[in-house]
């Protein structure tokens, strides 16, 4: 007999809602019987590319790139690139602006009131840009590129 | 305090976010089918192109001033929508996502965080826009309806700057003066008629009357409303968002279609969306209903419409099962001899999945079937939509939706990605 205050009320049982699903990593080894896994204690999130290459999801964008216009990064045509719009587009980065009604993929460098494009490949002049009068908005930070090699 | 985030003109801007050329220039967007106007950018507006319109009614403007048109994109718009509500998240604890485009703020409790909420919001304002390229307002008052006029000014009166806070009584007092009482949240056509018929015109008249007179025209729903326009909060944060009831899947046809092959080819394919909405959720339905009917804008034709209700045998959210019993209610009101505009499912009655229970006399769910469907919609949220269906589906949909000015999908389809030199 179950005391009268340990009962739980029929109220009181909830059934639980799984709503979410978190993965966790599966050791398949065979355990003994009154053995643990030593494994167990050490159990761990896999390592997830998007830890290594995101910091935030919410303003990270995918960019193609389709020019060979900054070689000298190491980014080429058919690189994709990771873009973080919530970085500050600090003078020397990598970045990717709007200008004049295309986007593109520049190093960027402060001058007084003008910004300055470079490009890596001495194909390419730099590009004198004024940020008032010029069609020009800087969309993010480029935090990582992504190229399959040969 | 409750703060109310809105997007302007939301669709617009996420088509904006990855095409700056689109600035300054009338965009609209269409609804599914490519039917009617369902969001404008504020030069359309001024171009007097208003909601709803449809298309061929507007054909001149849109030539005459080099309208831009886009068909709704719907993979874009809930992608930066949650990238929103994201960023939403990591200002205050407690966001309801009111809509695709609008999150209410539960502000209480912040201010030793957040001293200025007018700073906070502008913060919010600018953070949105740096990381999502997507405008917003906000709307600061001591109740959800009164956030939503604070929302409604902010938006509109450029001296806010895109926010406006309402706590000061006479504040209060003077915006509610000026706000038209249909444009209330709650306030539908219904109530607006009634109102103005009593000579209620205004948000304050409103606030005004007698509790006994609002609750007997205008139910509990119109006190609260009331309640709420006084500065009294009636509705809560709702965080947890309720499962849906009902599912429905009726996209229009591309074009008129007469044949029952190709409209069961159709109600196959919106039974499998339908039902993969339905795993989503961790439910299983009890009742379908499927119905059929004709183009009722045009008024020429020879007009049909009709439904059918299936009670199913136990519950379930098994394609392949839904399939067979929609496949049986369609043919029950097919009739030949029109040409239908659309057919459509409806899913109710449901109960969570673990929750089963057999019939009585048909036995239970063949739980290999339930397997199957979790299967394919792994397989198919890793390989792309329908990428394993059953063959009632068909292989090539001849009635599929007009989508004539999709944009990329920037975010969700690789092929779509940002191209930059």
């Amino acid at each position: 007999m179950i005391a009268a205050e340990d009962r739980l009320s029929a109220e009181d049982i909830i059934k639980a809602e799984i709503i979410t699903k978190l993965e966790i990593p599966f050791f398949s080894s065979y355990v003994q019987a009154g053995f643990p896994s030593p494994a167990e204690n050490w159990l761990e999130k896999v390592c997830d590319l998007n830890d290594l290459c995101i910091d935030t999801p919410e303003a990270t964008y995918f960019v193609r790139v389709i020019s060979d216009s900054m070689i000298g990064d190491r980014i080429d045509a058919g690189d994709i690139l990771v873009v973080d719009s919530s970085k500050v587009p600090a003078d020397g980065k990598i970045v990717v602006v709007w200008l004049n009604g295309d986007h593109a993929v520049k190093r960027i460098k402060y001058a007084g009131k003008m910004v300055v494009l470079h490009s890596s490949n001495p194909k390419y002049l730099p590009i004198y840009v004024h940020p008032e009068q010029d069609d020009f908005k800087i969309l993010g930070v480029v935090t990582n590129v992504i190229f399959k090699p040969m | 305090m409750v703060g109310l985030v809105d997007c302007n003109n939301f669709y617009v801007s996420c088509h904006r976010s990855f095409d700056p050329s689109l600035e300054g220039k009338p965009v609209i967007v269409l609804s599914n089918n490519d039917g009617c106007v369902v969001a404008r950018s504020n030069q359309a507006k001024e171009l007097g192109i208003t909601m709803g319109k449809p298309l061929f009614q507007i054909e001149d403007v849109i030539k005459a001033h080099q309208v831009k048109i886009f068909s709704s994109t719907y993979p874009l718009y809930g992608d930066m929508s949650a990238r929103v509500m994201g960023i939403l998240g990591r200002f205050v604890e407690e966001v309801e996502i009111y809509s695709i485009d609008e999150a209410f703020l539960n502000l209480a409790g912040y201010d030793r965080v957040y001293p200025d909420r007018v700073a906070l919001a502008q913060q919010i304002r600018s953070t949105v826009a740096q990381w999502t390229r997507i405008p917003v307002s906000v709307g600061i008052a001591p109740t959800k309806t009164l956030a939503k006029v604070a929302n409604w000014y902010a938006k509109r009166e450029l001296m806010h700057n895109g926010v406006l806070e309402l706590t000061d009584p006479s504040a209060i007092q003077a915006a509610l003066e000026e706000f038209a009482v249909e444009e209330l949240w709650g306030v539908g056509h219904r109530y607006a008629g009634l109102l103005k018929r009593n000579g209620i015109k205004t948000a304050w008249q409103l606030s005004q009357v007698h509790d006994v007179w609002i609750q007997k025209h205008m139910t509990v729903n119109g006190l609260r409303l009331a309640y709420e326009l006084r500065g009294t909060p009636c509705r809560q944060l709702e965080l947890e968002p309720a499962k849906k009831k009902s599912i429905c899947t009726a996209p229009s046809f591309g074009r008129l279609v007469p044949d029952l092959a190709t409209i069961k080819e159709a109600l196959a394919t919106h039974v499998a969306r339908a039902a993969e909405k339905l795993r989503r959720q961790h439910s299983t339905a009890g009742v379908m209903t499927v119905f059929l009917h004709t183009n009722r804008f045009k008024d020429k034709e020879k007009q049909y419409y009709n439904s059918r209700t299936v009670e199913l045998p136990h519950p379930t959210a098994s394609t392949s099962e839904l399939l067979h019993y929609a496949g049986a209610a369609l043919e029950s009101i097919y009739q030949e001899g029109y040409e239908f505009q659309k057919v459509g499912v409806i899913l109710s009655d449901f109960t969570p999945e673990n929750h089963r229970q057999p019939g009585l006399y048909s036995g239970s769910l063949d739980e290999r079937l339930v397997k199957l469907s979790g299967v394919m919609d792994k397989l198919n949220t890793r390989h792309g939509r329908d990428k394993v269906r059953l063959a009632a589906q068909g292989f090539c949909p001849t009635w599929q939706m007009k989508q004539q000015w999709l944009s990329p999908c920037y975010t969700t389809r690789w092929k779509d990605i940002l191209v930059v030199k």
